[in-house]
């Protein structure tokens, strides 16, 4: 199956990203037959927050410290993505934002310095699909479900799956995560927007 | 211009200190008011910052009176009934106290919420209390109740000022209680 192009978010990936396929116009060709286990580009690879405050949004990134990417081409429910975050390097668009977010009252970083996410079972869902899994915040584990879309860089063959890129979307309710803090001025929902860039582990 | 107090007069300094500190204590009681009640943005969150610097200068320039009233100690009350005298002088020990105590506690619950206390833009103050939401609450509450009482008491300082006819309001004004 085939998607047409769809512009990507961040402008790293406009430059690398040309011709836009969905994780399963990759599996129709049918070139590898095995689950593949990838590599993070944990330089590359970024996970964007935004949440309303007042009439305005802050937003900012998280640092991915490791994850584990594995893409089975022909059975997608075989797939596995288990990440784990460092909060402890967030950065915000707002001065003292990223304080507090770090800070006790919200993430609690120097308590709990990883934020994980494994999923637990992954579908197809249009030209992209969902990936379903625990999130853990503050040590609390909630379910979430992220959509997620699969792209192929810019210069690289149809069937090419050596480096991809996942984009996966998501929101949670942090107050669900014991991280309530400024609850007066800072709304409750978190948007997430992952960009991952992995290549495949050789063999 | 004399720069000191007298027995009778209130000296230039002692006047300055006043009326910066009673403008400064209007403009925040207002301040502090209208930023407990905004809807907070991007637009409008410097005004929590302009709040702690104005309450950081008023907390220096009490600081600043009292040491200069040690110094240089201010004229008795001009003579009037003894409740009166008496009320006088609760209330201008309450404005002391408050005056203190006020700027302390916002400082105290703004360093337990966690973030930096920034003043002016630039200035980070010493961390005061440890992070702690109780403290944050508690001190912040506190903070809350004696700047009504700091309000109440102005209102009463105003009307003693303005009701009284024996120059006390022209003493503070012009250092002098009659044109003599």
């Amino acid at each position: 199956m085939t998607v047409p192009p769809r512009a990507p978010p961040y402008s790293r990936v406009m430059r690398l990203c040309s011709l836009l396929l969905c994780f399963f116009a990759l599996i129709a060709s049918g070139a590898v037959a095995a689950p593949q286990s990838y590599l993070l580009d944990t330089e590359q690879s970024r996970v964007r927050y935004e949440v309303d405050f007042g009439p305005d949004i802050i937003d900012g990134t998280m640092p991915v410290s490791r994850a584990t990417v594995v893409v089975d081409f022909d059975t997608v429910a075989n797939s596995q993505v288990d990440v784990t975050l460092s909060p402890g390097g967030a950065t915000a668009s707002f001065p003292f934002a990223a304080q507090a977010l770090r800070g006790p009252k919200v993430l609690a970083t120097d308590e709990y310095p990883d934020l994980t996410f494994v999923s637990s079972s992954v579908r197809p869902e249009g030209t992209g699909a969902i990936v379903t899994g625990d999130i853990t915040i503050r040590d609390v584990t909630r379910p979430i479900a992220l959509n997620a879309q699969f792209f192929r860089p810019q210069g690289t063959q149809q069937g090419d799956r050596r480096e991809l890129w996942i984009e996966m979307t998501g929101a949670v309710s942090r107050s669900a995560f014991g991280a309530d803090g400024w609850s007066d001025l800072v709304q409750d929902e978190v948007r997430l927007r992952i960009l991952a860039r992995i290549t495949r582990a050789e063999e | 211009m004399q720069l000191r107090n007298t027995l009778n007069e209130f000296g230039i300094i002692t006047r300055v200190l006043h009326w910066l500190i009673a403008v400064g204590v209007i403009a925040m009681l207002a301040l502090g008011s209208y930023i407990t009640r905004m809807e907070v943005g991007f637009s409008n969150f410097w005004l929590f910052g302009l709040h702690k610097s104005i309450g950081l200068t008023l907390f220096l320039l009490v600081g600043i009176r009292i040491v200069w009233h040690v110094i240089s100690r201010p004229p008795a009350p001009l003579p009037s009934a003894p409740w009166k005298d008496r009320l006088a002088r609760w209330v201008h020990l309450g404005f002391y106290a408050l005056l203190v105590l006020v700027p302390l506690t916002g400082w105290i619950a703004s360093a337990a919420s966690g973030l930096d206390v920034v003043v002016f833009d630039r200035l980070t103050l010493p961390q005061i209390a440890p992070t702690s939401e109780t403290v944050e609450e508690a001190f912040f509450t506190l903070h809350w109740g004696l700047t009504k009482l700091l309000a109440a008491l102005a209102l009463l300082h105003i009307a003693g000022a303005l009701t009284r006819r024996d120059g006390t309001l022209r003493r503070m004004i012009l250092g002098r209680a009659t044109a003599d």
